[in-house]
């Protein structure tokens, strides 16, 4: 237990530095990290909502409120994913081959999906 | 010798007599192992993922009157259940590793609980969106069932990796409660990031079905 103690990165300690400020909370950065999961998918939801709105009153404009909507909502999510992977995967104490082994699939797919949205709804036609 | 370098030593000193590895190196090559397991997934939710994004552009009013029928306040309720799941975990493994093994039984319960509560959520959004008619069907004729196509198959292929988690999470808590963590919680930290990355695959589905 002294050994898991020594590799713990600090994470037992329930005093957390955030925003330039010390907060002392029961589960430090962890309750920390909870906290700006749940208040970003707060946002998330009403910025879905509001531009959902925004776009059936203003047709004309639809698509560029669509394409807003979809970098917000995205980037909150990436963000979200990022705290996780970060935070609670620890991949912050992890070696860099870690790292690797994560995004490496990460950029396959991207590159995948990129590909497969460049094909034309119909296919490509002779 | 005079060649031996200090990660040498260190690599000599993981190793005992007998040529077996030591604890962190056992510990290090486990978590490395789910990590590759976890990379495989990426490709798998990805091609799914893919799948409904080619769909969503490309069927614009289908997907806009699913958004309609759908509405977001069931499925932002199981995200938080989800997300609440994943701080219970990491919470379940920090007790472990003060040595409190009542604190992680509790906590690693109530992921498992969480998981519970989540796919409750799903079975009861899946019958209400049944009732509207959104089902996994091969009707030419109706629209919805290529968008059910789309929808079902992502989101049950995550649920089915919730409950895999939450019996994974059951057998944590059976074999933490005969003290099989005490000395070493490597287990619990890999159900950990398998738990997490579930997480993770719920945040990008919610935000790419549910509200984009």
């Amino acid at each position: 237990m002294a050994e898991a103690r020594r590799h713990d990165g600090g994470h037992h300690s329930n005093t957390v530095r955030a925003l330039g400020r010390e907060i002392t909370v029961e589960g430090g950065i962890y309750t920390v990290v909870f906290g700006a999961l749940a208040l970003l998918t707060v946002i998330e939801v009403v910025s879905a909502e509001f531009l959902k709105g925004a776009i059936h009153d203003a047709p004309s404009a639809a698509v560029t409120l669509q394409a807003i909507k979809a970098i917000i909502l995205l980037g909150i999510a990436i963000i979200k994913s990022s705290l996780v992977i970060w935070f609670y995967m620890h991949l912050r104490e992890e070696k860099p081959l870690i790292a690797i082994v994560i995004l490496l699939p990460l950029l396959i797919a991207s590159l995948s999906i990129m590909y497969l949205l460049a094909i034309p709804p119909g296919g490509y036609s002779l | 010798m005079a060649e031996l370098t200090a990660d040498t030593l260190h690599a000599a000193a993981a190793h005992d007599d007998h040529g077996h590895i030591s604890e962190e190196e056992h510990n290090n090559n486990m978590k490395l192992g789910v990590w590759l397991y976890l990379a495989s997934e990426i490709v798998i939710f990805s091609i799914m993922i893919v799948g409904y994004i080619i769909f969503r552009i490309n069927e614009k009013d289908i997907v806009a009157q699913a958004h309609d029928e759908l509405g977001v306040g069931l499925v932002t309720a199981n995200t938080f259940v989800l997300l609440a799941s994943s701080f219970f975990m990491v919470m379940g493994l920090r007790a472990m590793q003060q040595g409190n093994r009542q604190g992680m039984l509790r906590w690693i319960g109530l992921t498992a609980l969480g998981g519970i509560v989540f796919l409750g959520g799903q079975y009861i959004e899946y019958s209400e969106l049944a009732h509207l008619g959104i089902a996994l069907g091969f009707d030419d004729a109706s629209a919805w069932s290529t968008f059910g196509m789309r929808f079902y198959a992502p989101t049950f292929f995550h649920g089915a990796h919730v409950f895999v988690g939450v019996l994974w999470a059951l057998e944590v808590m059976r074999r933490g409660a005969k003290g099989r963590y005490d000395h070493n919680p490597i287990g619990i930290e890999m159900f950990g990031l398998y738990w997490h990355f579930v997480d993770v695959v719920w945040i990008m589905l919610f935000t790419l079905i549910y509200l984009v």
